[in-house]
């Protein structure tokens, strides 16, 4: 049974079926198809072989998408770029603008607290390619990594795969009820992407290509002057001399030039380079099978450190009805990614696993650094990623007997390559490959049948089942220093007789191979009552059964249902004004999946003999050993499936005609009996135990406005208008074992409170002299922190529990790193042939802490430690904030007063931004419609994106903070960028 | 083919039916039963011979961990109070200095003693579950008792390691697998030292002298885990360990009459475990006693780092604070994170002992420099201390700063001169002079000659200073000396007060309330 999963097999099955259905009929085009088949009237469309549970009015759907002239006429790469701002109750995060790097979608909140990498990848919403549920770069390839800053392989966003050209529509599904049809991969929310299909009618072809640029960013660089100057004060008032005499040599010595000459390291760094597409599709064939090809490049770049990615699509759908009752449909789509990644030290290093003497930095000086950037002509640093999905859907409807049925997969691959030489690394070279890929199959059968009852009423009843299998695996290998710069490869000995048959020649390679399978079954009934359209009423019952699941708690059942109310049709009927009035209202509970193989058998053993930054160590005296998994945290039995549990209230308006449309809906999510782990007892040998019981509510209200304020008419005038807008509030209801609050590194959870709160102590400014610093009447003792008396110089943090010492009791929750409000507004003002719109986006109520700040003031601690947090890359000559505001505490105090859980660091991130303005020409329009035969639309535009932003945040960029609110400045700059473009159908 | 098919098209409801066939799938919970590949279940477990053998290297694994850990092993006993100073890293600087509450992330985290629980709970379960693997033919029963008498030595060893640093720990002796996290009290330190001795000496007679050694009673398996006697060297604990450990927990109780037991049964034996006193070239040797491996039995109780096993690291080794460029040692780091200042250096090598191999000044050579084998760069204002410095293998160059030198808690010459501490302590100044003299004559220096004017207990603990230079000695036997000597007032009171442990970690605190700190870091 279990190789009839392997992708061969199903790749060969595939094959084998659209053999069968396309044979007689593809080749029959030419001849044209018997006569009475032409009769028909039947037309072959898409199918994806899957039914979502809708039972909102049409329009939800238009509320619920990002809009068309959005999605392909700007120069975005990925589909979280092309969600941002769109639609409310979606909120991207964007951590750097370098192209093809990772971005986060959330939708409706988080469903727990953004700890590490493995809750960011569970916390985000799942996405669908013509319903095929896309498989991601499964965290657990960190288990071997030193430092989680980037994923080992090529980390590329795998949804930098969709091609906006090659994009029908996106639409965000929140309805409790249609994700419940969707199963537990939607249990954060869906974002379904439907292809531009095949479709019948005379053959089209549509070409699209944009070619631009994107601008250097207007920075602030600065030489070792600067830093000097701003290290003085901090000398003057506090260093004693022996801190003097380590005083930096970078700093020390102001005639050299390399580190005191001009700053001008920003014009290789930085750079204004090319943007473009091109993309073509070809679609025809008849009524009876048609299809489609679509082919496209784009190559996106960065302006900063000669980022980029390139991307290569080909896709290709076929629709045939090979027989009044049937519709086959079926995609195959391929695409390539190439990516040139940023240079920063820092995510070299952290793949290299070696930290060298960072004690001199890189220079601000454009002739050193040039000679540095000249080093990496030597290395390389290939990152391909090879996408492959494809689908074949079949449905037949027979009179009142519907099925669908479809077998679908995603499979991705990433690899990459990295070599670079020994003046990169204090005389040692590296070379690395990952090979890895996630692979997944889903089949899925459904079957329908409609009874009529009579009296306007119908009841349709559904059973649905679906299997999905999951592949994730990588092979991993790295070594230092072979022979010379130009051995790239590991030599074996090929000798087999010789005792070192295969080993390697010249260094010792490290190899890290790791496999992780899953699969999720599952099974579905719905049954609809309807009355005359006016009311609908569904229920559906599912049971979802897990390879990640105990054996005893594999299957998970769960009960959904909805109702939507025609309101216009029972009260309204002839209002002239009022178009469409519903009521939807929908509950579901639907299972969580745990996206980890490590729960499934309960108490385990595994590798755990690392330590800090030695993660990988895995013998002892050469021999594998194994433990229960202290560092990973106790995992018992019983562990039961986590749900959730949503509600959604919604009411949809229309107005004259629908020309104004009105999404309101208020939602409430609880995210229940979620694993955790809890600390216990260190006496024990454990960090924690995983234990469930987190449960996590998320509430707030969707807005979404459509408006045509002037439709267009006569006068060639028209005016649209569209806004949306999201308030999202969470709370922690409850810890595994009725805790009240727990302690998590350095997060707390308390219950009652935000689930992304920073946890920070309160600044209230300086002592200035001992005798500031308060005593404890009974003791005689000074405030300390933590013990440490505190002295002149030392921040003056709020004694919150007034124990004269100042530690964990005195941090407070504060902040929120999940903005409570975003959304997006923009406009289409067209007249005759030009159209001009423009898209604003904003993330209100939102906090970030600044540890760039902190670790630059922190400057004796960052740079004495050496570790990774030392390492200065060349944007340490850039000035990304003012750091004069911020008090001149004594940075070689015990008590480390620029330590970064505080409040002085904890900034506003609000912002507002102007993200595109576009203009459009239809020169078709322009010579009067209809006139040309050859052209069915040519459309020029001209689109500037990242136009400007409103902020009082103090760094560059409030987008550029990492998932758990932390604004470390590693960010790349999202770029301003200008795009000409031409949209062609023929 | 055509054929094939039109005939197919004509009947489609047939191979309609069949392409159903293809898609279903019988969904059965068979399907979902997959096995973790990077895991060891429950289930099965504890029944191999194989299973035994990763339980056993799991321990010695995770007690590696606990003192590699951000170098711990040093900044516990080496720094405080120590002779090595901070160059500019203020959390090391704080450590020296005793300031142990300073709020440093290093501090945190070595004052978290987790790791050492792990061991623990390792050991216990290994020793409540061991039995298990008799099921295996292979597992025989000699295996089983050397199995069981290793985890209670090194959980002893463990809770001996802590008792030191932390004073009262919460003494725990069984696994309490299944998810039962009791928070526990502390345990009074004598009582926890006295469990450890206990175990110590039950589990000494089962220990052997040497692992897949000579053994013609067959009291221990041959050929243990299909390696032989040059693979194991003195990698797991040996007889002579349990007793060198049990010299230890005694010489920490200041009970020195059984110091000089165990550890004159270790000095007398010593040749049955092949340990020897070695030559101060082997001493500082690339290749030398620091690195293991290559027939180096003495390593009397320590933990490696062996290069073609793949165990090579950055951090877990003195190194990667002491070492810095030098003229005949070029590295890219310029200046070490510690290092002895030069009027310490001088201090502690005297040229009154004569011509010390480790360190001195040569006189008959123009009062020059001559010996470097502990430090390089003495002319500059930061010498290195390079007295261990096997970087990549104990290859000669510096340029690739990985490390693969062994943490060696105890050697023949420790154990010697810890001989000699307890025969002077109990006033046998003869014996415990020609002890000292063993270690001092194989390094070159002079004799002492027992006498009216020789402190033999001063002499005794500046050799431990000099011998023991950057092996995470120096602030124990501090500890130590001022208990015997009890003549600086500063450090009676430390002693008096419990300010000779460290404070507990806030996340141990956290995570149990139940756990007290330490009266002198409240």
């Amino acid at each position: 049974m279990i190789n009839l999963f392997t992708l061969k097999n199903v790749l060969k099955r595939l094959l084998l079926i659209l053999v069968i259905f396309y044979s007689p009929h593809l080749w029959a085009q030419s001849d044209s198809l018997n006569k009475e088949e032409q009769k028909d009237t039947i037309i072959a469309v898409g199918t994806d072989g899957v039914n979502v549970e809708v039972l909102s009015p049409k329009f939800n759907h238009v509320l619920n998408s990002v809009q068309e002239n959005y999605i392909n006429s700007q120069p975005y790469i990925s589909l979280q770029q092309m969600l941002k701002g769109n639609v409310a109750g979606v909120y991207v995060q964007e951590p750097s603008g370098e192209p093809g790097s990772a971005q986060n979608i959330f939708v409706h909140g988080i469903s727990a607290p953004l700890l590490n990498k493995q809750a960011l990848f569970d916390d985000q919403a799942a996405v669908y390619l013509n319903g095929i549920p896309l498989s991601m770069d499964n965290p657990f390839a960190y288990d071997i990594q030193k430092y989680d800053f980037n994923r080992i392989g090529p980390a590329t966003n795998l949804l930098a795969a969709i091609d906006p050209n090659n994009v029908q529509s996106i639409e965000v599904i929140k309805d409790p009820l249609a994700l419940a049809s969707l199963g537990p991969v939607a249990a954060n929310g869906a974002i379904w992407v439907t292809t531009k299909n095949a479709h019948a009618g005379y053959r089209e072809i549509s070409f699209n290509s944009y070619y631009g640029f994107v601008q250097t960013p207007r920075v602030t660089s600065v030489n070792a002057a600067y830093e000097n100057n701003f290290r003085k004060p901090f000398y003057d008032k506090y260093a004693t001399d022996n801190d003097r005499i380590n005083y930096p040599a970078f700093l020390r010595d102001s005639t050299n030039v390399d580190y005191y000459g001009p700053a001008n390291w920003t014009d290789l760094y930085f750079k204004n380079s090319s943007t473009y597409t091109t993309s073509l599709s070809l679609t025809g064939g008849t009524d009876r099978a048609n299809f489609r090809f679509f082919a496209a490049n784009t190559q996106n770049n960065g302006n900063a450190d000669n980022t980029g990615i390139d991307r290569y699509t080909g896709s290709f759908f076929i629709n045939v009805a090979p027989v009044k009752w049937l519709m086959v449909s079926s995609m195959m789509t391929y695409n390539r990614l190439d990516r040139t990644r940023n240079r920063n030290i820092r995510d070299r290093l952290a793949e290299e696993r070696y930290i060298p003497d960072l004690t001199n930095p890189l220079t601000p000086n454009k002739s050193l650094y040039s000679s540095y950037l000249d080093e990496f002509g030597k290395a390389i640093d290939q990152n391909t990623s090879n996408i492959i999905q494809g689908y074949v859907a079949v449905s037949a409807n027979l009179k009142k007997f519907t099925y669908q049925g479809r077998i679908g997969f995603d499979y991705n691959e990433g690899i990459r390559n990295t070599f670079w030489p020994v003046t990169l690394l204090e005389g040692n070279n590296f070379v690395s490959n990952y090979f890895g890929y996630n692979q997944r199959l889903v089949i899925s059968n459904s079957v329908g049948y409609e009874f009529d009852l009579g009296n306007k009423q119908k009841i349709s009843l559904k059973a649905g089942q679906n299997f999905m299998a999951d592949v994730n695996e990588y092979d991993y290998i790295y070594a230092y220093n072979s022979p010379n710069d130009f051995i790239k490869t590991v030599v074996v000995s090929g000798d087999p007789n010789s005792s070192a048959y295969l080993q390697p020649i010249g260094f010792t390679p490290y190899y890290f191979p790791d496999k992780m399978q899953s699969r999720l079954a599952s099974f579905s009934g719905t049954a609809t009552y309807s009355y005359n359209d006016v009311l609908h009423i569904s229920a559906l019952v599912r049971r979802d059964g897990s390879s990640n699941m105990q054996p005893d708690n594999r299957w998970f059942t769960s009960y959904s249902g909805g109702a939507n109310w025609d309101l216009r049709q029972t009260f309204l009927k002839f209002s002239p004004k009022i178009s469409t009035l519903s009521l939807n209202a929908s509950w579901a509970r639907i299972g969580k999946l745990l996206s980890n193989d490590r729960f499934s058998a309960g108490p385990q053993y595994q590798v755990d003999m690392g330590w800090s930054n030695e993660p990988t160590i895995g013998s002892y005296a050469g021999i594998p050993g194994i433990s229960r998994p202290y560092t990973n945290g106790w995992v018992g039995y019983g562990i039961p499936w986590s749900y959730s549990d949503q509600l959604n209230v919604g009411l949809k308006i229309g107005v004259l005609n629908d020309r104004l449309k009105l999404g309101l809906d208020v939602y409430n999510k609880d995210d229940k009996q979620m694993l955790l782990s809890v600390p216990v007892a260190e006496e024990w040998g454990y960090t924690g135990a995983y234990k469930s019981g987190m449960a996590v509510n998320n509430k707030g209200v969707d807005v979404s406005v459509l408006a045509d304020v002037i439709p267009e008419s006569s006068n060639g005038l028209s005016w649209a208008l569209s806004a949306n807008l999201n308030y999202n509030k969470n709370t922690l209801k409850a810890l595994p074992g009725g805790l009240k609050e727990l302690i998590l590194g350095t997060t707390k959870l308390v219950v009652g409170e935000p689930i992304d709160a920073f946890w920070v102590l309160k600044n209230n400014g300086i002592y200035n002299t001992d005798a500031e610093v308060p005593v404890n009447p009974t003791t005689n003792q000074k405030l300390s922190f933590q013990g440490v008396p505190l002295h002149a110089g030392d921040p003056r943090w709020s004694d919150i529990n007034g124990d004269y010492v100042i530690n964990d009791k005195d941090k407070v929750l504060k902040g929120n790193y999940i903005p409570k409000v975003t959304g997006g507004f923009g406009s289409t003002l067209g007249y005759k042939s030009f159209s001009v719109d423009f898209q604003f986006y904003f993330a209100l109520s939102r906090q970030v802490l600044d540890q760039y700040a902190s670790s630059r003031l922190d400057f004796i601690n960052t740079e004495a430690n050496n570790n990774i947090n030392s390492v200065k890359e060349i944007t340490f000559w850039q000035k990304k904030e003012d750091l004069s505001t911020y008090p001149v505490y004594n940075p070689w105090s015990a008590v480390v007063p620029y330590r970064v859980e505080q409040d002085i660091f904890l900034q506003n991130a609000s912002f507002l931004k102007l993200r595109t303005l576009s203009v459009n020409y239809d020169l078709i329009g322009g010579l009067k419609k209809g006139k040309s035969k050859t052209f069915r639309s040519f459309v020029l535009y001209l689109t500037a994106t990242n136009i400007f932003t409103i902020t009082s945040f103090k760094g560059d960029d409030p987008e550029l903070t990492n998932y758990n609110g932390i604004y470390d400045g590693y960010g790349l700059p999202i770029p301003r960028s200008l795009i000409i473009g031409v949209r062609v159908k023929l | 083919m055509t054929i094939v098919f039109l005939k197919l098209s004509t009947n489609m409801k047939v191979w309609l039916a069949a392409a159903l066939l293809i898609f279903s799938v019988s969904s059965c919970n068979k399907q979902l039963d997959l096995k973790s590949s990077h895991q060891a279940d429950e289930a099965g477990h504890w029944t191999t011979y194989e299973d035994a053998r990763s339980g056993l290297i799991g321990f010695y694994g995770l007690f590696r961990a606990a003192v590699a850990d951000n170098n711990a092993h040093w900044l516990w006993g080496e720094l405080r109070d120590g002779d090595f100073v901070s160059v500019s890293r203020p959390d090391l600087k704080a450590v020296v200095e005793g300031n142990l509450n300073a709020s440093f992330p290093l501090i945190q985290s070595i004052t978290d003693w987790r790791r050492f629980y792990a061991v623990i709970n390792a050991c216990n379960l290994f020793i409540e579950r061991d039995s298990g693997c008799l099921a295996d033919k292979r597992y025989t029963d000699s295996y089983y008792k050397l199995d069981i008498a290793q985890a209670r030595a090194v959980r002893a060893f463990a809770y001996f390691y802590m008792v030191r640093i932390w004073g009262d720990v919460p003494l725990i002796t069984k696994s309490n697998d299944g998810g039962n996290f009791d928070a526990l009290t502390r345990t009074n330190r004598d009582v926890v030292l006295s469990f450890a001795e206990q175990e110590l000496i039950a589990a000494a007679p089962n220990l052997p002298y040497l692992y897949s050694g000579d053994d013609p009673d067959q009291l221990f398996p041959a050929n243990y885990y299909g390696a032989t006697q040059d693979t194991w060297l003195n990698t797991p604990l040996t007889k002579l360990a349990a007793y060198a450990l049990l010299a230890h927990i005694a010489a920490w109780q200041g009970r020195y009459i059984d110091v000089a037991v165990y550890a004159g049964y270790i000095v007398n034996n010593a040749q049955k475990s092949n340990l020897a006193l070695v030559d101060v070239n082997t001493l500082v040797d690339p290749n030398g006693l620091f690195l293991a491996g290559n027939g180096n039995y003495d390593q009397l109780i320590g933990f490696n780092f062996i290069k073609s096993n793949g165990e090579t690291s950055t951090s877990g080794h003195i190194e990667q604070l002491t070492l810095a460029s030098t003229t005949l040692f070029p590295m890219s780091k310029q200046l070490p994170d510690i290092y002895v200042p030069k009027d310490s250096i001088a201090h502690i090598f005297p040229t009154s002992n004569g011509i010390d191999q480790r360190f001195g000044v040569d006189t008959n050579t123009n009062a020059n420099l001559n010996y470097t084998t502990y430090f390089e760069n003495y002319s500059a204002a930061i010498p290195v201390f390079k007295k261990i410095r096997i970087v990549d293998g104990g290859s000669n160059s510096g340029q690739f700063a990985v490390y693969n030198s062994s943490i060696i808690f105890t050697r023949l010459e420790e154990i010697k001169l810890l001989y000699a501490e307890s025969l002077a302590a109990l006033g046998q100044v003869d014996q415990a002079a020609q002890q000292l003299n063993n270690v001092r004559n194989n390094r070159g220096i002079n004799s002492v000659i027992p006498g009216p004017n020789v402190n033999l207990i001063d002499e005794i603990f500046a050799e431990r200073r000099r011998e023991l230079m950057g092996e995470g000695w120096r602030w124990y036997d501090l500890v130590r000396y001022n208990k015997l000597k009890r003549n600086n007032a500063a450090f009676d009171d430390l002693i008096d007060k419990g300010g000779i442990y460290w404070p507990i970690a806030q996340s141990v605190m956290n995570s149990n309330p139940n756990i007290v700190q330490n009266a002198y870091w409240q």
